[in-house]
């Protein structure tokens, strides 16, 4: 059946958890890209066999022009699969940039091998575009994700960090499974990497 | 010379508290969270707050040099603490907005009038790289007709590839005052004809989008 791979892609995309990534399913991507080559050249055989049987290809419509139209369509069903594969996977990417950090580099290994190259390359450019307003506004906008209650939040620190971390108010000394009481705003980019944990009650 | 200062101190504090730009922007950062489409920027109501975030953060420093108690300082903080989050979130949402409707917006001049310089430069920005991306990984690989990013193909009259915002969702809103069918849309006249001031109600938000934009009527 025609567009059956275009479902499987958008399937693939929606059976993943919301928000989260899936590796970039190149194989059945490509399978798809194909599919639309294959549409293409067989929409053409057509519009050719009319043509050489000297039928007007814009009036006519008979099984030639409909064979045609399938394939249109199909290709049309196709590409907005594949498009919708893309745009939604680029949306997840642009949310990493607000929730876990706006180097490449920062983001965790496990994310970093699902994306394609051209996703990585994107991730990038589009950090830097938020970067970029944010200097221009002269305000950080991926702190404060949460509405505030306590300035100060009690914190564990869950990973090596090492010394004399520069906080706004003070360096820290932030060793594995040491505890301090931060500023929240200072705290929250550390949390949203898995570095630290708030403690609670 | 000390308590002199400090009561000047909080007389700006009380200025600060008493003026109504915070709870202007509350206004506004509701409105812009529930809306399904981008509202018009607030421009020199951000501009306002920035300033008294400006002030406020001085004041804090003078509270600590005048060694206030520290109870007050945690206090005054916190206020301020609440501000910078309103206005971080309130720009945050439109420009998660802009992300979401790229395209959309950049073609639509009306919805391009409605954003900040800064953003409509990060707008233009995200359109160059979003599509650079989607060309390098789709568009590239298919037919010549059919490498629109707008278009479906070439045979496509209207840009129909393009993600709008959907504006028949539901909303939550109360009016501010009693609206009558004059404050609506004449072609929306058969489905909404009054509302009753400070009644909560849930409707499809096309149909309160003239009052929105009026000042009428709050989403919650």
């Amino acid at each position: 059946m025609y567009a059956r791979k275009g479902y499987e892609l958008v399937k693939d995309l929606a059976n993943g958890e919301k928000g989260q990534l899936q590796p970039f399913n190149e194989d059945l991507f490509n399978q798809v890209v194909d599919q639309c080559t294959q549409h293409y050249l067989e929409l053409q055989a057509l519009i050719r066999k009319m043509q050489e049987e000297s039928v007007d290809v814009r009036e006519t419509r008979n099984s030639d022009h409909y064979g045609a139209l399938i394939h249109h369509l199909s290709l049309i069903r196709n590409k907005r699969c594949l498009m919708a594969y893309v745009h939604n996977r680029a949306e997840v990417i642009q949310n990493f940039a607000w929730k876990v950090g706006l180097e490449l580099l920062e983001l965790p290994e496990e994310i970093q091998e699902k994306l394609s190259p051209s996703e990585k390359n994107y991730f990038g450019k589009h950090s830097s575009a938020l970067q970029s307003y944010m200097a221009e506004v002269g305000i950080d906008l991926n702190v404060d994700m949460v509405p505030p209650k306590d300035p100060y939040i009690k914190v564990r620190v869950l990973d090596d960090m090492g010394e004399g971390i520069l906080l706004s108010d003070k360096t820290a000394n932030l060793a594995r499974h040491s505890m301090h009481f931060l500023k929240r705003t200072d705290a929250e980019q550390y949390i949203a990497r898995g570095l630290m944990e708030e403690l609670t009650g | 010379m000390a308590t002199e200062e400090s009561a000047s101190v909080m007389d700006d504090y009380e200025m600060l508290i008493s003026t109504t730009d915070v709870a202007l922007l509350k206004r506004a950062w509701r409105n812009e969270k529930a809306a399904p489409e981008i509202l018009q920027f607030e421009s020199s109501l951000v501009q306002r707050i920035k300033e008294q975030i400006e002030l406020a953060e001085q004041n804090e420093e003078i509270f600590e040099a005048n060694n206030i108690e520290p109870l007050t300082v945690s206090l005054y903080q916190m206020d301020l603490d609440r501000t910078q989050f309103l206005l971080r979130s309130y720009l945050r949402v439109r420009l998660q907005k802009i992300e979401k409707y790229l395209f959309y917006v950049l073609k639509t001049d009306e919805y391009l009038n409605r954003l900040s310089k800064q953003e409509q430069m990060f707008a233009r920005r995200c359109t160059d790289d979003l599509g650079s991306h989607l060309d390098e990984t789709v568009l590239a690989k298919l037919p010549d007709n059919y490498r629109s990013i707008l278009k479906q193909s070439i045979t496509s009259e209207e840009d129909d590839m393009v993600p709008a915002p959907r504006l028949d969702t539901f909303v939550i809103c109360k009016a501010k005052q009693y609206l009558s069918g004059l404050d609506f849309e004449p072609e929306y006249s058969m489905e909404i004809t009054e509302m009753e001031r400070d009644l909560l109600t849930f409707v499809c938000y096309k149909f309160v989008k003239k009052p929105l934009e009026n000042g009428k009527i709050d989403l919650v």
